[in-house]
C-alpha cells in the first residue's frame, strides 16, 4: 500500500470565545492521489486548509509530515515542508514574469547577485512538467486564468510541493480549461505528487479524484473512495441526517400584483438569469453555492454592475445603468459587505441613515434628518447612544439595522438584501427576519440571497436555487424539504416547480 | 434580544465632554499655547498691527487651503494649486492692463480658475486615475501657459482701484483695523463651513470620501461630487491668485511656487484625514494662521528662515504624530 505523505489526528481550532470552527478533523493523503476535500458552506474547509499551509495556527491535533511531526508558525514553513496551497484568488503578482513569480520569495542566487540564468532554467524545466504553452518570460497579468492556475502549479514544484492543495481551481475555469488542469494534475499525481482538492461539485470529483473526505459543521466525517461511492452517500454525509427541523414561519400566500419580471438578464461575468418574478408582499429566497451569481444579480438589478436585461417593474421596462436610476425606480440594496459597501463606519448613524433620502436637496436639515433616521430606528428596535454616534460603535446587528434604515426612510418598495444576516448573532437574526416579515406585510417586495438555506427555509415564500450564474429551480419550501434543495445546489439538477 | 448592548455609550460626565472637546478640536488648543509662547517672547506680538499682518499675509495661502479641504476630505489631492494661483493672477493682471474693467477682469480669471479645477476633476473621477498624477500634470502645464501669456514678463500698471481690493483696511474691533484680504480670507472659510456642513453637497463630499462605494450605492453622484470639489478648489486658487496681484500692484508669473505645499500641510495640520471623509475647514483656518503665528515670531525675533523652515516641519510632523496617537486611542488605526 502507497504510504501516506500527509496525516492529520485531532486538528481544532478554535476562536475565543465561543467559536469552534474545526473539531476534531483527521484525513491521511497518500503519496501520489487526489483526495478530494467536500463540504457545505460554513462546514470548516477554509479553517482546515489554512491550518494545513500555516496561514493557522490549531489549538489542538497534530500534523505528520511524511511520519515527520511538524508545528507550522508560517505559510513559509509549510511551504519548505513540502506543503504548497493554491488560492482560489491566485496569489500571483501580475506585473512580474512567470519566471519571476515562480520563485518569488527564494530567487536563485549567486554570491549574493540574482542567479537569472539559472532561473530561467529552472522555470523552463517546470514549466515543461505542467505541459504549458507559454513561456518563463511571459507576464503573469496577460495569461489566461488556467495558464494563471499552471504557473501557480508550477510554483509549487519549484519548491519540490509534496501535497499541493488547490481551493476550488474550477471556480474560475471553463471546460477544456479544466480539462488542461487536470492533465497536469494526473501526470504530477503519476511523479508521486498528492493532490488536496477542494470542490463543490461532484462531477469534477468522478473525474479527477481517488478519495474523498466529507466535511461537515467543523468534522471529518468521512472518508470515501471515489470509485463504487454513489452520489446519494456523498450528499447524505454533506448534508448529515441530524439537522434539526426548521420551523417555517406562517405566511399569508402572495397574491399580490406582479412587481418585477425578468425575461432575461445577462452579463459578462456568465451571469443568465430567465423568466424570474417576484410579487407585492413577496419574499424570494436565492440559495446557491459561493459564486452561482447570487451577488451579481442583486448588483445588476441595483445597477451597480454592467449588464444587459429585458425586464419590467410595476408593469413599465426597467433598466438601471446607475444605483441612482435604481433608488429612483424604488429599489434598495443591503450589500453583502455592510463595512466596506453599505455604511461609512467613521459619521454619525442619522447621516448614514438619511443618506439616499436627502439627495435632491439642497440643504441638509439636520434637524430634520435626525427626526426622520430616529422613529425608524425605533421601529427596528435599534440599540444606540444618540443619532450623532459613529456606526462603527455599534454591534454588527445595529449596523444592519442602520443599513436596512437607509432604505425605509427612503421608502424604498423593493428590497434587495444580500447577505443579510452575515455576522449577526440568533438573536439579531430573528429580528432581520421578523422586519423583513413587516416589510413585507406592509407592501414591499423582498429578495434575500443568503448562503444560509435554513433562514431562506425559514423566512420565505418562494426559493430559487441559483446554480453557475443561472436560476435553474423554484421551490415553494412550504412544500418542498431542504433536501431536495440543497441537492440541487450542489448537483446543479434543471427543474422547475 | 440576546444583542449586546455594547454599542450605547455611558453617560458621560462633563469632564470627560470637555476632554472629548479638547481632543477633536486640540488644533486650537496648540494653536492658543504657540500664540501665548508668541506673546510671552514678544511684546510686538499682540499689537494691532501684528495681528492685522497676519491676516494679510495669511489670506492667499489660507484661501487655497481652503478649496484644498473640500479635495482632501474626498480623498484627494490637488497639486495644481500654485500654478493655478499664479495663473489667475497673471490673467487677471494682463485683462486689467489691458484696459478691462475690474468686474469681467475678476469674473474670467475665477470662470478660468474654475475650468482649471473642473478639468482635473474631470479626467481624476472619469478616467479612474490617481489626482496626485493628474493635478501634478496640471501644475507643470498651468505654469506653462502663465508663463506663455507674457512670455515670462511680468505685468504692471494695473489700476489702484485694483490694489484697494485687498488693502482697503476695515475696523473689526475699536483700536484693530485689519485689510480687506484678511476680511475676504476670513469671509471665505465661514462660506466654506457653511457649504460643507449645513448642504447636501457637503455631507456627499464627507461621505464620499468617507466611503465611495457605500456613497456610490446609496445614490449619491459620485462623479459629480469629484468634480464639484476640484471646481471649487480651482475657484479659491482663482481667488487667492486675485488677492495676491492685487497686493503685490503686479502680476508675477514666478509667484506662489511651493503654495501647493503650504496648503497640504495646513490642511493635515488641521487635522484633515488624507484618507478622506473625515476634518473640516475650522481647523484648516487654525492650522493656517498657526504656520503664520510662527513664521511672524521668528520674523520679530529675528531668527532667519533657517531656522523658520526647520522648525515648521517638526511642528508638522508633532502635529500629526498627535493625530496618530488619538487615532489609535479611539480604536481607528
Amino acid at each position: 500500500m502507497t504510504p501516506d505523505v500527509l496525516t492529520i489526528e485531532g486538528l481544532s481550532k478554535r476562536f475565543p470565545p465561543s467559536i469552534i470552527a474545526l473539531d476534531e478533523a483527521n484525513i491521511a493523503v497518500r503519496k501520489g492521489e487526489v483526495h478530494c476535500l467536500l463540504g457545505a458552506n460554513g462546514a470548516g474547509k477554509s479553517t482546515f486548509l489554512k491550518l494545513i499551509a500555516g496561514a493557522l495556527s490549531p489549538s489542538a491535533g497534530k500534523i505528520q509530515v511524511d511520519g515527520t511531526p511538524v508545528h507550522f508558525r508560517a505559510p513559509a514553513e509549510a511551504a519548505r515542508a513540502g506543503i504548497s496551497m493554491i488560492y482560489q484568488e491566485l496569489d500571483l503578482v501580475p506585473q512580474l514574469t512567470v519566471a519571476e513569480n515562480l520563485f518569488l520569495g527564494h530567487p536563485p542566487s549567486r554570491f549574493g547577485f540574482l542567479d537569472k540564468r539559472s532561473r530561467r532554467a529552472r522555470a523552463r524545466e517546470a514549466l515543461a512538467r505542467v505541459g504549458a504553452s507559454f513561456t518563463p518570460e511571459d507576464r503573469v497579468g496577460s495569461l489566461s486564468i488556467a495558464n494563471q492556475q499552471l504557473t501557480a502549479i508550477a510554483r509549487s514544484l519549484t519548491r519540490e510541493a509534496k501535497v499541493i492543495i488547490m481551493d476550488e481551481p474550477s471556480a474560475a475555469l471553463n471546460e477544456t480549461e479544466l480539462k488542461s488542469v487536470f492533465r497536469v494534475i494526473r501526470e504530477l499525481t503519476a511523479q508521486g505528487v498528492a493532490i488536496l482538492y477542494v470542490s463543490h461539485r461532484l462531477g469534477e470529483l468522478r473525474e479527477i479524484g481517488d478519495r474523498v473526505t466529507v466535511l461537515r459543521g467543523g468534522r471529518t466525517i468521512e472518508t470515501f473512495d471515489v470509485e463504487g461511492t454513489p452520489d446519494s452517500a456523498l450528499v447524505e454525509a454533506i448534508l448529515g441526517r441530524d439537522r434539526g427541523f426548521v420551523e417555517r414561519r406562517e405566511r399569508p400566500p402572495v397574491t399580490g400584483e406582479v412587481v418585477l419580471k425578468v425575461d432575461r438578464l445577462t452579463a459578462a461575468n456568465g451571469l443568465d438569469i430567465r423568466d424570474f418574478e417576484l410579487r407585492r408582499g413577496e419574499i424570494a429566497g436565492l440559495t446557491g453555492l459561493n459564486g452561482s451569481g447570487r451577488t451579481s444579480f442583486l448588483k445588476a438589478l441595483f445597477g451597480a454592475d454592467a449588464h444587459e436585461a429585458r425586464m419590467s417593474l410595476y408593469g413599465k421596462p426597467y433598466k438601471a445603468k446607475t444605483p441612482r436610476d435604481a433608488i429612483a425606480a424604488g429599489l434598495g440594496l443591503v450589500p453583502e459587505s455592510r463595512k466596506t459597501e453599505g455604511l461609512i463606519l467613521d459619521a454619525p448613524i442619522y447621516r448614514n441613515a438619511t443618506l439616499p433620502a436627502m439627495q435632491g436637496r439642497f440643504l441638509a436639515r439636520h434637524g430634520e434628518l435626525k427626526a426622520k433616521t430616529v422613529p425608524v430606528l425605533r421601529q427596528l428596535s435599534t440599540k444606540y447612544g444618540s443619532p450623532e454616534q459613529k456606526v462603527i460603535q455599534l454591534s454588527g446587528g445595529n449596523q444592519q439595522k442602520v443599513v436596512l434604515a437607509k432604505w425605509i426612510i427612503k421608502g424604498a418598495r423593493l428590497l434587495l438584501l444580500d447577505e443579510p444576516s452575515r455576522g449577526l448573532d440568533i438573536g439579531a437574526k430573528a429580528d432581520l427576519y421578523r422586519l423583513v416579515d413587516e416589510l413585507a406585510a406592509d407592501g414591499a417586495a423582498v429578495i434575500v440571497a443568503s448562503s444560509e438555506l435554513e433562514e431562506l427555509y425559514a423566512a420565505c415564500d418562494t426559493i430559487w436555487v441559483f446554480h453557475e450564474g443561472r436560476n435553474i429551480a423554484r421551490f415553494d419550501p412550504a412544500t418542498t424539504d431542504q433536501d431536495t434543495i440543497l441537492k440541487h445546489q450542489i448537483l446543479g439538477d434543471h427543474h422547475h416547480d | 434580544m440576546t444583542d449586546t448592548v455594547t454599542g450605547v455609550a455611558p453617560a458621560r460626565t462633563s469632564g470627560r465632554r470637555v476632554a472629548d472637546l479638547l481632543i477633536e478640536y486640540n488644533f486650537i488648543a496648540i494653536f492658543l499655547v504657540v500664540v501665548a509662547i508668541a506673546a510671552i517672547l514678544s511684546p510686538n506680538f499682540l499689537t494691532s498691527t501684528n495681528i492685522a499682518n497676519l491676516f494679510q499675509q495669511a489670506a492667499v495661502v489660507g484661501v487655497v487651503a481652503v478649496g484644498m479641504t473640500f479635495v482632501i476630505l474626498t480623498g484627494n489631492i490637488d497639486l495644481s494649486v500654485g500654478s493655478v494661483v499664479a495663473l489667475c493672477g497673471m490673467l487677471v493682471a494682463v485683462l486689467l492692463a489691458g484696459g478691462m474693467p475690474i468686474v469681467p477682469a475678476l469674473a474670467i480669471t475665477i470662470l478660468t480658475g474654475a475650468l482649471a479645477g473642473a478639468v482635473i476633476g474631470l479626467i481624476t473621477a472619469l478616467a479612474e486615475v490617481p489626482s496626485f498624477i493628474v493635478s501634478l500634470a496640471g501644475l507643470v502645464s498651468f505654469r506653462g501657459i502663465t508663463y506663455l501669456l507674457t512670455d515670462g514678463v511680468p505685468v504692471s500698471g494695473l489700476p489702484p482701484s485694483f490694489g484697494a481690493i485687498s488693502s482697503t483696511m476695515v475696523p473689526v474691533l475699536p483700536g484693530l483695523q485689519v485689510s480687506s484680504m484678511g476680511i475676504i480670507f476670513v469671509v471665505l472659510c465661514i462660506a466654506a463651513g457653511a457649504l460643507l456642513r449645513l448642504t447636501v453637497f457637503g455631507e456627499s463630499v464627507y461621505a464620499t470620501g468617507g466611503n465611495a462605494e457605500a456613497a456610490r450605492l446609496s445614490g449619491l453622484p459620485t462623479t459629480r461630487i469629484l468634480v464639484l470639489v476640484f471646481t471649487v478648489s480651482g475657484v479659491m486658487s482663482a481667488l487667492a491668485g486675485i488677492l495676491l496681484t492685487s497686493r503685490l500692484r503686479i502680476g508675477q508669473p514666478t509667484a506662489a511656487q511651493g503654495l501647493e505645499l503650504d496648503a497640504i500641510a495646513a490642511v493635515v495640520l488641521g487635522g484633515t484625514s488624507l484618507f478622506g471623509g473625515r476634518g473640516g475647514v475650522l481647523g484648516t483656518f487654525f492650522a493656517v494662521m498657526l504656520l503664520q503665528v510662527l513664521r511672524n515670531i521668528f520674523n520679530l525675533l529675528g531668527l532667519g528662515s533657517f531656522y523658520q523652515m526647520t522648525v515648521t516641519g517638526l511642528i508638522i510632523v508633532a502635529a500629526i504624530l498627535l493625530n496618530r496617537f488619538i487615532d489609535i486611542r479611539r480604536g481607528r488605526a
